[in-house]
C-alpha cells in the first residue's frame, strides 16, 4: 500500500467530502503535511461556498386550522422551506472549496442529531445548524452552552414542557447520554435532578426562539454529578462538560465517526489529551496528525451522504440546480440519510449497516441519475488509456484491488460506465 | 408527537455493541436453490414486529379498574367506556378493535410485565438488550442472528424489511438479509455483468470492501428469487371488511411492509424469520392521540396479516412477535406524556398460540422507584420461540437460559 497514496485519501474523504478535480494530484505533489495543513485550514473566503446564498426562510407561524384556504397555502410554504434548507446544506458541501467546516458542521448534525421530522419548521433547523457551523471547531463547553438551549433541541427533546410540577426527562437524558457523556456513566437521579434544572424554558416552534422564565424555572439547591448548588441550562452544560467522561464520550464519538466505527479508540491516541481544555479544532488536529491516520486497519464506511456529496464533488454538480431535486431527495432517503433528518436522536447508522444489497441497488440509481447530470469532462476529454489513473485521482481513491481495476480498464472506451464502476466499487464505497 | 422513524436503532452510543457480522458467503448456487425449494408446508415462520420508541404499556393493556392507574396519569388514562375490556381487571386500548378480534378468537397472548433485570432506560442500551438478549454484557450479536449461526446459510433465511438491518439479523458469522420496501430492481445486460466483476470476491479486500462487495453481489442473488415474486399482487385478506374496524389513515408503513412479508410467505420463501418494525413511540408529549394512531396502526397490520395468511396454506405455521425496548413511566409528566420507562407487555399472536394473559400484571401499588416491576423476562419469551417456532435448541443462542412461556400449542 501507497502510504502516502492512503493518508491523502483519508484526508479528503474523511475531513472533507472527497476532492474536487485536481485536487488530488495537486495534493499529492504537495506531500502529505502541506496537504493536512491545506484541508484543515478554513480560508477567509472560499470561492465555492461564495456562490451559494443563504435561504429564504421565514417565520410561518402557528399551524392555521385544517381545511382553511390559509392551511394550504402554509403547507406550501413549509414544504417548499424544508426543500430549500436542504439543497442549501447540499450545496454548501458539494461546493465548498475548502469543505472541513462543512463536514465538522455534518458531524455535529448527528451528534445532536435533530430531525426536521418533529421540529416541522425550516427556520430553527436552519439556525441551529448556523449555531453548529459556528461553533464546529470551536470551544465545545460554548458549543454545549449553545446547544442546550437551542429552540430546535429543545423542541425535539420536549425541553419546553418540562416542568416543575412535572419533569419531562427527555432533553436532560439524551443531554448526558448522547451528547456529553455517554450512557452508564450518570445515575437515574441525576436524570432527574437535570431534568429540574433545566425547567423555565419555552421556546417559539416556529420560531426555535427561546426565553428563560425565571419563575417557572426550579431553583432549588440540586446534587448532581455530586455537585450540589442551583442550576440553570448553562450550569448544567458547564457542570457536565467538565467531567473527564465527556473527554473520553466525544473523543470516542470523534474516533468512531472519522477513523473506524468497528475497532475502538486505543488509549496511545492523542486525541483524549488533545480535547483536554474542549478545543475542537486542536482535538481533530491532533487526530488528523495521529499515526491512525497512516494505519490500513482504519477502514471506514462512507454514509450516502458522504458518497453522494463526493460523487457531486467529482462530476462538479449542484444539487439544487439539478432538474428534479426532489428526486435527489427521495433517493437520499431511500438510502436511509436525509440532512435534517436523523431516524432517531441517536443520529445516523454507520459501518456495516449501510452495506446492503438495497443500498447498492440505490447507488446504482443515483449515480446514473448524476452522471447525466455531471460534467465526466476530467475522463472524458483523455484518450483512453489515461483514464484509469486519472479516474483514482478525480475520486481520490487510494488504491484499486487487481479485480476493480481489470473490471474498470475494461471499459475504458466509455467514460460514463467507469465512473458509474468507480463509484460504486467496494474501494470507493469504503474509505480504505 | 416524536417521529422516532422505523429505520434501525443501529447501536451507535458509546461502549455499546454495533451489528458486525455480514454475509461473506457467495450465493449464486444458494439463490437458485432457494427457488426450487420453497419452504415446506408445515415449517413454522416468526415475524417480529420491532415497535421503537418505548411502548406506554400501561395505555396498550390498560388496568381500567385501578384507581392508582387514573390518579398517577390523570390526563392521559383512558376511561373505561374507551377501551376494549379483555377481562374484569385490563382491557386493550380502544383502537385496537383488530387485536381484539383475535382475542376473541384466542389466537393472542398477552405477557405482561416482561423486561428483564435491572432495566435501562435508555433507548439505544435497552433496544441493544432486547435485540442481543444479553442485559449484562454488551454484545454486537443478535439473538436471531445467533440462530442464523447455527444454520446452514441460505440468504433467504432472515430477511428484514428496509434497507438497513437491525441488531437482532446480526450473527457473529452470517446476518439476514435486507430487502428494501417496493423490491428490487436489478441491472441488466452488460452493466450487470460490470457489477458482477467489480463485487467479485477477492483476498485483497478489507473486511469492510468484502462487505460491500457482498452487498453489490447479494443485488444479483437476492433478486433474482425475489423480484418476481415481489410483482405479485398482495394476498387479499380473506373475512376483513375493506375498512378494518373503523381505523383511520390507510395503510399504514407497517402494513406496507407485512404485505410484502405476506406476498413472499404466500410465494414459499424459503424465510423462517421476519423482521418489520414501526417507529414514533418515544411519546414524553401529548401522548394519547399519538399513541392510539400507533396502536391502531400494529393492530390493523397484524389483524389483516393474518387474514391474508388464513387465505393461503401458511395460516398455522406463522407466528408474530410484537415488542418495545421498554414500558414507560407511571406517572404521566406536565406535557401529557410520559418518560422512560421499564417492563411493558409483549403480544405474541398466531393460530396455534393458546390466547391469553401470561405473567402477572405489575401491580401499580408496588412501584420500584416509580416504575412497573418486570415479571416475566423477555428470554423466557425468545426461549419459547426459538424452541417451538424455530425448532432449534435455544442454549446456544440465549446462553443457557432455563425460563420458557407455554403460550404455544403443540403441533
Amino acid at each position: 500500500m501507497d502510504l502516502q497514496r492512503l493518508e491523502t485519501a483519508r484526508l479528503f474523504a474523511r475531513f472533507g467530502f472527497g476532492p474536487k478535480p485536481g485536487d488530488f494530484a495537486n495534493a499529492l505533489k504537495a506531500g502529505v503535511e502541506a496537504t493536512r495543513s491545506q484541508l484543515l485550514n478554513t480560508p477567509q473566503y472560499d470561492r465555492g461556498l461564495a456562490t451559494v446564498t443563504d435561504p429564504e426562510l421565514s417565520d410561518l407561524g402557528n399551524f392555521p386550522p385544517m381545511g382553511s384556504a390559509a392551511r394550504a397555502a402554509f403547507n406550501a410554504a413549509m414544504k417548499s422551506q424544508r426543500q430549500a434548507l436542504l439543497l442549501w446544506w447540499l450545496d454548501r458541501m458539494a461546493l465548498a472549496d475548502n469543505a472541513f467546516t462543512e463536514r465538522m458542521t455534518w458531524f455535529w448534525h448527528g451528534h445532536w442529531a435533530t430531525s426536521i421530522g418533529k421540529v416541522g419548521y425550516a427556520l430553527p433547523m436552519y439556525l441551529q445548524n448556523q449555531t453548529l457551523r459556528t461553533n464546529a471547531l470551536g470551544d465545545f463547553k460554548t458549543q454545549a452552552r449553545m446547544m442546550i438551549t437551542d429552540g430546535a433541541l429543545q423542541y425535539w427533546l420536549d425541553g419546553g414542557a418540562n416542568t416543575v410540577a412535572a419533569p419531562n426527562e427527555n432533553l436532560a437524558r439524551e443531554f448526558m447520554e448522547l451528547f456529553t457523556l455517554g450512557v452508564d456513566r450518570y445515575l437515574e437521579i441525576d436524570v432527574q435532578a437535570v431534568a429540574r434544572a433545566l425547567t423555565g424554558y419555552r421556546v417559539i416552534r416556529s420560531s426555535g426562539a427561546v426565553t428563560f422564565l425565571p419563575k417557572k424555572h426550579d431553583s432549588s439547591s440540586l446534587n448532581i454529578l455530586g455537585s450540589s448548588g442551583t442550576f440553570n441550562a448553562e450550569g448544567i452544560a458547564d457542570l457536565v462538560v467538565a467531567r473527564d467522561d465527556c473527554a473520553q464520550f466525544i473523543s470516542d464519538r470523534i474516533w468512531f465517526r472519522f477513523i473506524s466505527s468497528t475497532i475502538p479508540r486505543p488509549e496511545s491516541n492523542p486525541i483524549k489529551t488533545a480535547f483536554a481544555q474542549r478545543d475542537i479544532s486542536k482535538t481533530i488536529n491532533a487526530l488528523a496528525s495521529s499515526s491512525a491516520m497512516s494505519d490500513p486497519q482504519y477502514s471506514l464506511v462512507k454514509s450516502p451522504i458522504d458518497w453522494f456529496v463526493g460523487l457531486c464533488r467529482a462530476l462538479n454538480i449542484t444539487p439544487s440546480r439539478l432538474a428534479k431535486p426532489e428526486q435527489v431527495i427521495n433517493f437520499l432517503d431511500k438510502l436511509g440519510q436525509v440532512l435534517f433528518a436523523p431516524p432517531n436522536v441517536g443520529g445516523w447508522p454507520s459501518g456495516e449497516a449501510w452495506l446492503t444489497a438495497a443500498g447498492a441497488q440505490y447507488r446504482l440509481q443515483v449515480a446514473q441519475l448524476l452522471l447525466a447530470n455531471g460534467d465526466t469532462a476530467p475522463i472524458a476529454s483523455l484518450p483512453s488509456p489515461a483514464r484509469f489513473d486519472a479516474m483514482s485521482d478525480l475520486l481520490g481513491v487510494a488504491n484499486w484491488s487487481l479485480r476493480t481495476e481489470r473490471a474498470l480498464r475494461g471499459v475504458l472506451d466509455d467514460p460514463n460506465r467507469l465512473i458509474l464502476l468507480a463509484v460504486s466499487s467496494p474501494e470507493y464505497i469504503v474509505s480504505a | 408527537m416524536d417521529t422516532l422513524s422505523r429505520r434501525k436503532f443501529l447501536q451507535l452510543t458509546g461502549g455499546a455493541a454495533i451489528a458486525a457480522a455480514a454475509p461473506m458467503l457467495t450465493m449464486e448456487q444458494i439463490a437458485q436453490a432457494a427457488k426450487l425449494r420453497p419452504l415446506a408446508l408445515g415449517t413454522p415462520i416468526l415475524v417480529v414486529i420491532t415497535l421503537y420508541g418505548g411502548n406506554d404499556g400501561l395505555n396498550t393493556v390498560v388496568p381500567y379498574k385501578d384507581p392508582l392507574y387514573f390518579q398517577a396519569r390523570p390526563d392521559i388514562a383512558y376511561a373505561p367506556g374507551d377501551l376494549l375490556p379483555l377481562d374484569s381487571e385490563l382491557a386493550l386500548n380502544g383502537s385496537m378493535t383488530g387485536m381484539k378480534a383475535l382475542w376473541d378468537r384466542g389466537k393472542v397472548a398477552i405477557v405482561r410485565g416482561v423486561g428483564y433485570p435491572s432495566p435501562d432506560l435508555s433507548h439505544f442500551t435497552s433496544m441493544a438488550i432486547w435485540q442481543s438478549a444479553s442485559p449484562i454484557h454488551h454484545i454486537s450479536s443478535g439473538w436471531l442472528g445467533r440462530w442464523l449461526d447455527t444454520q446452514a446459510r441460505d440468504p433467504m433465511l432472515a430477511i428484514s424489511l428496509g434497507s438497513v438491518l437491525p441488531p437482532l439479523l446480526a450473527g457473529n458469522n452470517v446476518a439476514g438479509s435486507a430487502l428494501p420496501l417496493g423490491g428490487i430492481v436489478v441491472p441488466t445486460g452488460s452493466l450487470a455483468l460490470d457489477c458482477q466483476r467489480i463485487s467479485a470476491a477477492t483476498t485483497t479486500d478489507s473486511k469492510l470492501m468484502a462487505t460491500a462487495a457482498t452487498s453489490l453481489r447479494n443485488l444479483f442473488d437476492l433478486s433474482s428469487t425475489i423480484t418476481p415474486i415481489l410483482q405479485q399482487p398482495a394476498p387479499q385478506p380473506l373475512d376483513l371488511p375493506t375498512a378494518d374496524g373503523g381505523v383511520a389513515g390507510g395503510n399504514s408503513d407497517l402494513q406496507q411492509q407485512l404485505d410484502v412479508v405476506a406476498k413472499l410467505i404466500a410465494a414459499g420463501s424459503p424465510t423462517r424469520v421476519w423482521s418489520v418494525s414501526l417507529g414514533g413511540f418515544d411519546t414524553h408529549a401529548n401522548e394519547k392521540g399519538a399513541q392510539s394512531i400507533l396502536l391502531g396502526n400494529v393492530s390493523a397490520s397484524i389483524s389483516r396479516f393474518m387474514s391474508q395468511m388464513r387465505g393461503t396454506s401458511r395460516a398455522n405455521d406463522v407466528v408474530v412477535l410484537a415488542y418495545s425496548e421498554f414500558g414507560r413511566r407511571v406517572k404521566a409528566n406536565a406535557s401529557q406524556g410520559t418518560d422512560h420507562g421499564t417492563s411493558g407487555p409483549v403480544f405474541v399472536v398466531g393460530e396455534r398460540i393458546k390466547g391469553g394473559f401470561y405473567g402477572d400484571q405489575p401491580t401499580l401499588s408496588k412501584l420500584i422507584a416509580g416504575d412497573l416491576a418486570v415479571t416475566t423476562d423477555f428470554r423466557d419469551i425468545y426461549a419459547t420461540l426459538i424452541e417451538s417456532v424455530l425448532k432449534s435448541p435455544a442454549n446456544a443462542v440465549l446462553d443457557n437460559w432455563k425460563g420458557r412461556t407455554n403460550f404455544l400449542t403443540k403441533v
